[in-house]
């Protein structure tokens, strides 16, 4: 398959106490999306955040990997529901890292027992390239429900 | 003190001819951004992609962590524009990210902003999450 690039730009404007900046997607699917640094470490006030758009690509990486994963099993899933929560935190140090990525994943899939689901969600996270990244100096934690099922929620 | 952000993420279907949605996030500064693995894979024809998301997570993450570098040094800047390109290769993985950076930042020299940005790259949270990726470039360069 060939390579592909994608490409997103960012207008930042002062510093970062008092600054703020936009972010436009070159696909055209967001532009100038707002961001600041209080809304980064404090309260979001509808503005977005570098871990809050890594959570997005994160959820979205997650969720393909995982239809795959029980399409190539079973059968494609009929509905899947997939939450990451990214988290930011000041280490020993005294910068900021990022700490942890959390999956919740629940599945609509027939055919599936709740063992394959596990399988499949392990795989999926193995095969999402972002999850492989992360896991390198966070912590990455998958949970996948089926619904319906016996632990279903 | 710890800060977390949420995406929400729905998908219907397989990988190859299934649909997905960014449905919600945290903030609600975006929502309901389709995505799918062709859009993904190939021509972008209008829908984002994780790999978009990646690209404006660390153009973000590192115009920020600029803007602090540069304001500590006493030259805050009054605008820097940053992209980054993400390079996926489907089976591998990301590849390559390119950051650029044009700044507007008054009384400062070339050298010095080219080791505050080098700084930025290297400090910035995103940078550290990404540390992985086999090549992460930088260019930047001051404008006027």
């Amino acid at each position: 398959m060939p390579r592909v690039q994608r490409e997103a730009n960012v207008t930042w404007e002062g510093n970062v106490a008092r600054g703020d900046g936009t972010i436009t997607a070159a696909s055209g699917a967001f532009e100038k999306l707002p961001y600041s640094l209080a809304s980064r470490i404090e309260r979001p006030e509808g503005k977005t955040s570098p871990e809050e758009l890594l959570a997005a690509a994160h959820a979205g990486c997650y969720a393909m990997s995982l239809a795959g994963e029980l399409a190539g099993r079973s059968s494609a899933p009929e509905h899947l529901d997939v939450r990451a929560v990214v988290t930011l935190d000041q280490v020993a140090d005294g910068s900021h890292r990022i700490v942890a990525s959390e999956i919740h994943a629940r599945a609509r899939v027939t055919g599936v027992t709740e063992g394959e689901l596990q399988e499949a969600a392990e795989a999926a996270d193995k095969g999402c390239p972002l999850s492989a990244l992360i896991e390198a100096s966070a912590q990455v934690t998958v949970k996948a429900t089926l619904e319906g099922g016996s632990n279903g929620d | 003190m710890a800060t977390d952000r949420r995406a929400e993420v729905k998908w219907r279907g397989d990988l190859m001819s299934g649909t997905g949605r960014i449905d919600s996030v945290t903030s609600g500064a975006f929502g309901g951004l389709d995505v799918s693995w062709p859009a993904r894979s190939d021509e972008p024809n209008g829908l984002t992609s994780p790999e978009e998301l990646i690209a404006a997570a660390h153009a973000t993450c590192f115009s920020m962590a600029l803007s602090n570098g540069l304001a500590q040094d006493g030259h805050a800047p009054e605008q820097l524009d940053t992209s980054a390109t993400v390079t996926f290769q489907p089976g591998e993985g990301i590849t390559k990210i390119a950051l650029e950076v044009v700044g507007r930042v008054p009384g400062m020299e070339n050298g010095a902003f080219q080791e505050a940005a080098e700084k930025a790259k290297e400090n910035c949270p995103v940078s550290k999450a990404l540390a992985g990726v086999p090549e992460i470039s930088l260019a930047a360069r001051l404008e006027g």
